[in-house]
């Protein structure tokens, strides 16, 4: 199953973050700290699987290699989008490529919703990734990976994506700083497969 | 009135860069008066800015009532923010969580889909027993809502409350199945189901038999890619269970493997015939031989082409489980693999190496290592600084060499530094590599004590412990420091190889000079190597080319080393050098020798002396004895006249006899781990008898002795302080003078590549060695100028005048070995010359070197021939039993959900699980099992119905929750209530806890009601814990 879902940026600052599990607020915080530096660290080329961060290996490797157990986090998985991280943890029962899948799934489904979705979307609109994460997600299980199905899903309750952070930079109250260049939909980089 | 909205509030955040604390301390403080309004908007948003701040790590548990509240708003958008905060920050032991119960069973009950679908999508993130009991009832009709959104959330959330609560399944299951069985049902709905039953699959594969036929089908219409992937994992699972299933797979996977686009469900059906053990039954099936290469091709292509990192990351994942069954399908891929292991991701070089482990032979062995000892040296900072260093120093003599150890410096910053846990694994790898089964796959004794000595260098640094001597605890024998694994491999090597123990001796002597000339003064000598070296040094004194620079060295460290079962190990090293120094009762005792020993003696008991009063008990003791033995034997010294030329005068005794004789006895050999067991009781031991009747006396006088002062120690102590470190002082001239000319001589081709990962000195006495060896060998032509192994004219001179029997050679090689290393090669070659005697002759028998096997007594063969060296077993196995330990204590593993209860429970006959198959004493023995289970979950109903009555009461007298219930808090609860009841549930825990069959009888008798008397005698004993129970009763 999976064990969380995690989305931050490029600085390590948290943009969602779903455990599936309940977990203290301060080992989620050190738990996405020490996924991000892991994730910062790749040298360009490598795979989608990180390395179990030393919080989850602590527990996690040293009987799990002997004897696959099945209801241990075991695989990291994450995808980088522009400036966005995606990060999934799971059970080794899940497929590793069919999560790679699945984030590109999220992210599109996103995509559709926003329109062009960039970083500052989902700042603001955070709620909607949570609902968009319950269409495809509950409680650990995949329940569906249609697209359609999935922002039909979202658009269901209610939840029309606004672009608020449009209007605000029209009006001018938005940091001055952080309006360009984060836009991921010109460089968003499909790894499609 | 201006309260801040969600996008205020971000935007604040940002434009408050540098005092972001300050601003959200702030909003935090405004939100707290917001969400305790009354206005339901206002405490909606200030939760939904709540919920913001929780995500960047701002705890809000303290707002759980509040998230009560907004939940129960009438509002959609309202309720929805409520639940989004109940899932983000509700915890195990958040209290209101028992007040939401009801609120969640009305919205179950709602009609908008939408208002449906949140408590559905909450309850897995905070579902406890007592809540899935109350819930299951209003979950299980949504199973046939008309809204098949609804419907695949509810299968899932059922799985979830299944996992702390199992009965669950006993009526959600018989549903499920239908839809599952139901061929109109809506495709997504069905996809979900898969999901749950894959979910479920692997922890009771028996009870999905069943529906094999279905899943099938399902698998063969094919369509949804995340569904077909989880059914091939689901049949996976099945397989062993019931091998017809194979040839009925077969041919779709087959077909899948050679059609699908998708690569995940290309990989996922390969994966699938590996772990469905569908691979190679060779003899069972004749196709499977086409199916095996089919998949390792596929696999090694993934590696192979297109340069991919995921898909090579996933194939060396298969390869992994292949190779348990199949080593041989994967020992034919080893290029492929090999290459994996220089990846620069390491995620892919750590699966690469757990592959690598079991391919070790005769052949690759060095290939291997040679690889993984090249990443170690190019990447850790310790060798970039030697390269510095040596860069730095090359620059002097000449500025070709200086571009080459700039280029080599350079070339080490490119290579990321690699993680220290990685560099730990990647030792203990090698280490595991070369000494597995008796060091089977090894052939060259001689690389592996380079490579070892190489590896201690590289070690990492064993983390730093608090200083104060208390540190010996055993947290830090157990926090397995690599580089006393190092030593532990360098002294097996000493002790099993005696072709080569001169060698090993040597190497132990070089990376103790090694640690003393690196480690400053102010240093505490951290590296766990020198236990282990010591002890070579100590055993194997009389193999040192120069014991008495070993002995000072080792005087120099001891007070420095941090771990007190270091220094215990040292301390007999010393004993053992000084025995073999002083020992000579050949040489004359002439005055010269006198002075020298007591020199000598002094210099020790200065060291020792103060470890006297050491902390650490296994210290002292060595200590004081050696002090007084050392003491006694001055005395004899001084009071024994030189011999002159007239009169010749023996040594003293106590100095040529007694000591060495005290470490003369047999000669050590590797003891199979165990073999202690095996010694047999003598017969006529009996330890209860005193060792002496008048022994109490004997201590009393003892007491009363005096021992005599010393007071000439301060005097000797100035002169050993004085003592200059011998045969430093003209050294770096003849480093100068020596090194230059043959640098830059390519090594020998046998051996391309070694220079990229040992260091100078290490490589220029192999080379040397190799040189000696070669000597007589008609075909390596010898360079004329070089005969002797000297470079300079210098050295000539001093090499004739001494003569090259004269060890004075090895004196300063050492040194330079520590002082410099980049100008040890010259010399190096000399040091290999001065070696030579002794190396020559192993070499020659390299072929059949003879390793010891552990000794054991009288348990023949079985462990006579374990392959590995005791103490590598015992540290193994310490580790083992030590992460065995711990993986109890932490049990779970973050973020793990644990499912272990789903395992008791049975599916197939949810009618009732006593119509069971089987027949005579099989059956009743079983149905006493089925009837034990059936009682303890009429037990544990009961118990919840107790705890949620108890709850209810609560929630209708408007108690705030405190102390309520959950579980494990029954103390509180007692005091609530009155104490009767608890019996019941006291007794359930117990059948629970202990599986005797002997409670059975308690358990039932508890059901039934009729369990009076055992509540009575349970009460008695744990009055305390109690629930109150008067409902219980009344439905029991």
């Amino acid at each position: 199953m999976i064990n969380a879902f995690l989305v931050f940026n490029g600085q390590g600052q948290p943009r969602l973050t779903k455990f599936y599990t309940q977990l203290d607020t301060s080992i989620q915080q050190r738990l996405i700290s020490e996924i991000f530096t892991l994730v910062s660290n790749r040298p360009a080329g490598s795979c989608n699987f990180l390395p179990l961060p030393p919080l989850l290996a602590a527990s996690g490797t040293s009987h799990s290699s002997s004897e696959p157990h099945n209801d241990v986090p075991s695989l990291v998985t994450y995808r980088n989008y522009a400036t966005l991280y995606f990060i999934i943890i799971s059970t080794s029962t899940e497929s590793p490529l069919g999560l790679i899948d699945l984030i590109q799934v999220y992210v599109e489904a996103l995509d559709r919703l926003f329109e062009n979705v960039c970083e500052l979307d989902l700042i603001f609109n955070f709620e909607t990734l949570h609902t968009t994460l319950s269409e495809m997600i509950i409680g650990g299980v995949v329940i569906e990976t249609n697209m359609d199905r999935i922002v039909a899903g979202v658009r269901a309750q209610g939840q029309v994506a606004k672009r608020p952070v449009n209007e605000g930079r029209g009006g001018g109250g938005v940091g001055g700083g952080l309006g360009a260049g984060l836009g991921m939909g010109g460089n968003f980089v499909w790894h499609g497969r | 009135m201006f309260e801040k909205s969600l996008y205020d509030l971000i935007r604040g955040l940002r434009n408050h860069k540098g005092n972001e604390k300050e601003y959200i301390q702030n909003c935090l403080k405004e939100c707290r008066a917001e969400i305790r309004g009354q206005d339901m908007d206002v405490k909606a948003t200030a939760l939904l800015k709540l919920i913001y701040l929780e995500m960047v790590g701002h705890d809000m548990s303290w707002a759980s009532f509040h998230v009560l509240e907004v939940m129960s708003s009438p509002k959609h958008h309202q309720k929805r923010v409520g639940y989004l905060g109940a899932v983000q920050s509700f915890r195990p032991d958040t209290e209101v969580l028992m007040l939401a119960t009801n609120l969640l069973k009305k919205d179950l009950a709602a009609t908008s889909p939408a208002t449906i679908s949140l408590p559905i999508a909450a309850l897995p993130h905070i579902i406890t027993p007592a809540l899935a009991m109350s819930t299951l009832a209003d979950l299980l009709p949504r199973l046939g809502h008309s809204h098949p959104a609804i419907r695949k959330k509810t299968i899932v959330t059922l799985y979830r409350l299944a996992l702390v609560y199992p009965e669950t399944l006993r009526t959600a299951w018989p549903k499920i199945k239908e839809r599952l069985m139901d061929k109109d049902e809506d495709p997504s709905v069905t996809a979900a189901i898969v999901n749950v039953v894959c979910e479920l699959g692997w922890r009771r594969p028996k009870d999905f038999l069943p529906l094999a036929p279905r899943l099938f089908e399902l698998l063969v219409a094919g369509g949804n890619n995340w569904m077909a992937i989880k059914l091939i994992k689901l049949f996976a699972t099945l397989t062993p269970l019931e091998p017809r299933l194979v040839r009925k797979l077969l041919p779709p996977l087959t077909d899948l493997i050679r059609t699908t686009p998708a690569m995940s469900l290309l990989y996922e059906c390969i994966n699938g015939i590996i772990q469905g053990g569908i691979l190679g039954d060779s003899e069972y099936d004749s196709g499977s031989e086409e199916i095996a290469t089919l998949c390792v091709t596929k696999l090694r292509g993934m590696i192979a082409t297109n340069g991919d990192a995921n898909l090579t990351y996933v194939a060396l994942l298969a390869f992994n489980r292949i190779v348990v069954t199949h080593p041989f399908l994967v020992a034919q891929q080893e290029d492929v693999i090999l290459e994996c292991i220089d990846s620069k991701d390491i995620t892919i070089r750590i699966k690469a190496l757990d592959l690598v482990q079991g391919m070790v032979s005769n052949d690759n062995l060095v290939s291997i290592v040679s690889r993984l000892m090249r990443q170690l040296k190019t990447s850790s900072p310790s060798s970039s600084q030697q390269n510095g260093q040596q860069g730095a120093d090359l620059e002097t003599d000449s500025s070709d060499e200086a571009g080459a150890g700039a280029s080599r410096h350079k070339k080490s910053q490119d290579a990321p530094p690699l993680p220290e846990d990685y560099t730990v694994d990647v030792i203990g790898r090698i280490l595991k590599m070369c000494s597995q089964n008796n060091y089977a796959s090894l052939v060259d004794f001689d690389w592996y004590i380079d490579v070892l000595t190489q590896l201690v260098r590289i070690a990492p640094v064993p983390r730093q412990v608090e200083f104060d001597s208390d540190s010996s605890s055993p947290s830090r024998l157990l926090t397995a420091d690599i580089s006393e694994k190092i030593g532990n491999e360098l002294r097996n090597v000493a002790v099993k190889v005696k072709a080569v123990r001169v060698a090993a001796v040597r190497a132990a002597e070089l990376i103790i000079s090694q640690l003393h000339s690196e480690s400053s003064l102010s240093h505490q000598v951290v590296s766990g190597a020198l236990k282990p070296v010591a002890w070579i040094a100590g055993e194997y004194a009389f193999q040192l080319s120069s014991p008495e620079d070993t002995l000072s060295h080792l005087l120099h460290l001891i007070p420095r080393v941090q771990y007190p079962e270091v220094i215990t190990t040292c301390l007999q090293a010393v004993i053992k050098l000084f025995a073999l120094i002083a020992g000579n009762d050949q040489a004359l005792w002439t005055a010269e020798r006198k002075s020298s020993m007591s020199l000598l003696m002094a210099r020790v008991l200065h060291v020792l002396e103060p470890l006297a009063l050491h902390p650490y008990l296994e210290v002292q003791e060595r200590a004081v004895e050696f002090t007084e033995l050392l003491k006694l034997t001055a005395e004899a010294a001084s009071g024994q006249t030189p011999s002159t030329d007239q009169v010749q005068q023996d040594p003293p005794l106590l100095l040529t006899q007694a000591i060495p004789s005290l470490f003369n006895g047999w000669e050590l050999n590797s003891v199979a781990h165990g073999a202690q067991h095996h010694v047999p009781m003598p017969a006529g031991l009996d330890l209860d008898e005193p060792i002496h009747h008048e022994l109490n006396r004997l201590l009393a006088q003892a007491d009363s002795l005096m021992l005599p002062a010393q007071g000439d120690d301060e005097f000797e102590a100035y002169y050993t302080q004085k003592l200059p470190p011998t045969s430093i002082a003209n050294e770096p001239a003849i480093n100068r003078l020596a090194d230059a000319p043959d640098e830059f001589e390519s090594s020998s081709y046998q051996q391309a590549g070694e220079e990229s990962y040992l260091d100078a000195d290490i490589l220029a006495r192999r080379k040397a060695e190799r040189l000696e060896r070669n000597r007589d060998d008609p075909f390596y032509i010898l360079e004329s100028g070089r005969s002797g192994g000297t470079s300079t004219p210098i050295h000539n001179i001093l090499q004739n005048e001494n003569g090259p029997s004269l060890d004075i050679d090895s004196i300063p090689i050492m040194k330079l070995d520590l002082e410099n290393l980049s100008t040890g090669l010259g010399n190096g070659a000399t040091a290999g010359k001065s070696q030579q005697q002794n190396a020559l002759k192993p070499r020659s028998q390299r072929q059949r070197i003879v390793i010891a096997a552990d000794e054991t007594l009288g348990v023949g063969l079985g462990s006579g021939s374990r392959p590995s060296t005791p103490r590598y077993d015992e540290s193994e196995n310490n580790s083992d039993s030590f992460t065995k330990s711990r993986a109890k204590k932490l049990k779970q593993s973050l973020l793990q959900v644990d499912s272990s209860h789903l395992g008791d429970l049975s599916l197939d006959a949810p009618s009732g699980p006593l119509d069971g198959s089987g027949a005579g004493l099989d059956k009743l023995g079983r149905d006493e099992e089925a009837e034990m289970a059936l009682a303890m979950k009429e037990v544990q109903r009961l118990r919840l119905e107790m705890q949620r009555a108890n709850e209810r009461i609560q929630v209708a007298q408007g108690v705030p929750a405190e102390g309520i219930v959950v579980k494990k808090k029954k103390k509180s609860v007692a005091k609530v209530e009155s104490a009767e009841v608890q019996g019941d549930a006291g007794s359930a825990v117990k059948v629970k806890k202990k599986k005797k069959k002997a409670v059975v009888a308690e358990g039932e008798g508890a059901v039934d009601g009729g369990g009076e008397d055992k509540v009575k005698t349970t009460k008695k004993k744990k009055a305390k814990r109690i629930i109150q129970l008067d409902d219980a009763v009344a439905s029991g």
